[in-house]
């Protein structure tokens, strides 16, 4: 293999001149940018981040006591029935939002990937949910879910007989109806981002295979697929942290309840902290959902830019 | 239009321009926003200056209250409030932060009680015994009042303005065409539960939603039951949750819900949204505070009425719950005389009785005469000072985070009632964690 060397030039290229970085003004220019961001994130972001992490290792009650009790919290948090419950609740959420939004999104990010009339239409019709404030979608929701609510008269009048079903009010329905809510509005959202990839999926490609007798289903599946997994990458991440952070719509339409049945870890957290005043406890919570998205972004990561690496 | 804007953005002349216009613009907006961005308040403001106060009253006929007292002030005064509204269940969990924050409110809306003593404990609260001695509120305030507005150090903290009678309310209309009659005692009550369904009615209107409403019906299983110095050492977390006697405060509740007697699904509604049914003449009772009287439809409200919740155990002293509502100021707040101004103009008399005047609780100040009373608070009142003890109601008489478990636990029992030994059992562990902590 020949090897290749590029002009030196003055500016840019690390190395090729003999002064140290901060005389450099040309290389050192970059970071003096990054100064001021860097600065405000370190306060803003990266500091709470680790108050809260030693906050867990407090009894602090967010007004008068902070003294550092060691692993307490945890082991509190582990035998704590409350916890175990929104920990699986949680795993519902992540598992219902990392799989119908993205075969629904693709689905009809596929349909409505064409110029036909009416295609706008419905494009913006399925994404308006993410536009709505969640808070909105949580109490109409919660309307059409009661007794005597849209949902359940509609299957009345279908000749449904019997008690309504109480979407929010049964333990084993609960989170599974908020979950409804929430996905609603989140197929919208992968449609879109589908979209966008399909757009950069090089048509030629597919025109080739089609010419070499490929089926469509061969086609999607052997190449735009594929060509498809950067975006997938992003919207599984996204549908990871969105499931984790589900607090608004639980707060809205149950506050956790009944009894705790549809509770998650960030409405634990929030009731914990700003309800009974355990700031520790809460922190503790923090921790542990935190840990727990990024246990799982981290490994689906690692998974599929493994598999990039070796292009 | 679309044309020479693009043709302005691609001359690097005008795009100088422009940018030398944009920054001269940028700078003067804020100093244009600064000026007008004196409230009015405080170019109206003579010389004491503002007085911040956080309120709670978000539903309308109490904000519109709380509004037209602060203008009434304003005119009058030398201090001028600034009223700030929150929705009231985000109150009660971002009080916390107002009052630790660096700069407080001067006055804020709370109950009295524990929920208070948990601030006053804390040190963030202003002690009020001067007001009280100035203003003469010792005299003039009932006894049981006056005991709730104390902290554990025995000053004063809180200033009480409004208090309110809990009862089952009914429909007088349905019941004379059911030919119904008040309960007195545990079985007429049952009674009467067994003769709403037979004619087709939900016997008792509940919401859930917010799982306070349940902890209504347990405070007052548990005072007739048991007694209200039982209930109020619960409270304190002096008694064991899985004692016998708590057992037994769940046995008429148990019996209430073999018969079907309340809304299916109460978890799916607001009290609110409770309301309904019962205005709409679906359910027969309602066991709430005379605050519903607001969420009724005003046409309707003269086919309103209430009594007292039947006894249970004979010859039990009677307790109500009457939670009070008042005021109380932040320890550091800015402008101590003017929360201690706004404080006396709230508790004085004359102010209570407007506030009643204009549809509100009745009055805590007993110089206010009970014949501005309507029939229905007149009768509350009475019923009020008829009893033996006045209880403030669950979640404000016992710890924040005991009252979250324990209301939780009363939904939990509500749908599972053979699970009651363990419930209790579980809620036991956390009354000794949470009180273990406390001492």
């Amino acid at each position: 293999m020949a090897e290749t060397t590029l002009p030196t030039r003055h500016t840019g290229v690390s190395g090729s001149t003999h002064k140290p970085l901060w005389r450099d003004a040309h290389r050192l220019t970059p970071y003096v940018f990054l100064i001021l961001p860097v600065t405000l994130y370190s306060i803003w972001v990266i500091g709470p981040m680790f108050y809260s992490v030693w906050m867990s290792f407090t009894n602090s009650d967010g007004v008068t006591r902070q003294e550092f009790i060691g692993l307490d919290n945890y082991q509190r948090l582990f035998q704590d029935d409350i916890f175990w419950t929104s920990f699986f609740n949680n795993i519902k959420w992540l598992v219902s939002f990392i799989t119908i939004p993205i075969v629904a999104g693709l689905g009809l990010a596929l349909l409505l990937n064409n110029d036909l009339p009416g295609t706008r239409f419905f494009k913006a019709g399925f994404f308006s949910p993410m536009v709505v404030s969640s808070v909105v979608i949580g109490v109409i929701w919660s309307w059409m879910y009661q007794p005597f609510g849209l949902i359940n008269e509609m299957l009345a009048a279908l000749g449904r007989d019997g008690m309504p079903i109480g979407f929010l009010a049964d333990p084993d329905l609960v989170t599974w109806s908020i979950i409804g809510a929430a996905l609603w509005r989140q197929v919208g959202y992968v449609m879109l981002l589908y979209l966008a990839g399909l757009k950069n999926v090089d048509k030629t490609l597919v025109e080739a295979s089609r010419v070499d007798g490929a089926s469509s289903l061969r086609s999607f599946r052997d190449i735009v697929l594929p060509m498809l997994q950067p975006v997938t990458v992003i919207i599984v991440v996204i549908s990871i942290i969105d499931a984790l952070r589900s607090f608004d719509l639980v707060n809205i339409m149950t506050r956790g309840g009944p009894y705790n049945q549809s509770n998650v870890l960030a409405q634990m957290m929030y009731i914990e902290a700003f309800q009974n005043y355990n700031m520790g406890y809460g922190a503790a919570i923090a921790v542990v959902l935190a840990l727990i998205s990024i246990v799982f972004i981290f490994a689906y990561l690692r998974h599929m830019l493994k598999d990039e690496m070796e292009f | 239009m679309s044309r020479s804007l693009s043709r302005i953005m691609q001359s690097n002349h005008t795009r100088r321009e422009l940018a030398r216009r944009g920054a001269a613009f940028g700078v003067s907006a804020p100093l244009l926003a600064g000026f007008a961005g004196i409230s009015p308040a405080e170019a109206l403001a003579q010389d004491g200056g503002t007085v911040q106060l956080a309120s709670y009253n978000s539903d309308p006929a109490p904000r519109a209250r709380m509004e037209g007292a602060v203008e009434l002030y304003n005119e009058s005064s030398d201090y001028t409030i600034e009223l700030n509204t929150t929705e009231h269940e985000a109150f009660k969990l971002a009080i916390r932060t107002y009052l630790a924050s660096d700069d407080p409110p001067d006055v804020l809306t709370w109950f009295a009680g524990n929920r208070m003593r948990f601030f006053s404990s804390a040190g963030l609260l202003m002690p009020l015994d001067d007001l009280y001695a100035a203003n003469g509120w010792e005299e003039a305030y009932p006894k049981g009042i006056l005991a709730v507005s104390k902290g554990r150090d025995g000053s004063y903290y809180f200033a009480p303005t409004s208090y309110y009678h809990w009862a089952i309310w009914y429909r007088p209309s349905m019941f004379e065409e059911l030919g119904l009659e008040i309960p007195q005692n545990w079985e007429q009550f049952l009674g009467l539960v067994d003769a709403l369904s037979e004619a087709g009615k939900i016997p008792i209107a509940i919401g859930t939603l917010a799982p306070w409403t349940a902890a209504a019906w347990f405070d007052y299983f548990n005072m007739r039951v048991n007694s209200p110095e039982f209930h109020i050492s619960l409270c304190d977390g002096e008694v064991p949750y899985n004692s016998p006697e708590v057992k037994a405060a769940f046995e008429p509740w148990r019996e209430l819900l073999d018969r079907k007697a309340f809304l299916p699904q109460p978890e799916a509604y607001s009290w609110q949204d409770a309301v309904t049914p019962f205005a709409q003449g679906d359910a027969g009772l309602y066991l709430m505070g005379r605050f519903i009287v607001d969420q009724f439809p005003d046409e309707l409200e003269d086919d309103l009425d209430f009594f007292r919740f039947p006894t249970i155990t004979e010859g039990v002293p009677v307790g109500e719950d009457a939670p009070t509502d008042g005021f109380f100021a932040a320890v550091e707040a800015s402008n101590p005389e003017g929360a201690n101004d706004v404080l006396a103009f709230l508790g004085s008399a004359e102010t209570q009785q407007w506030f009643v005047e204009q549809g509100g609780s009745p009055a805590v100040h007993q110089d206010v005469p009970l014949d501005i009373y309507d029939d229905i608070t007149r009768k509350g009142v009475e019923m009020l000072q008829q009893s033996d003890l006045i209880a403030q109601f669950y979640d404000r008489d016992t710890h924040p985070e005991m009252a979250s478990h324990g209301m939780a636990a009363f939904i939990e029992f509500w749908n599972n009632p053979d699970e009651l030994d363990r419930i209790l059992d579980e809620l036991d562990e956390v009354r000794q964690r949470v009180y273990e902590s406390e001492s």
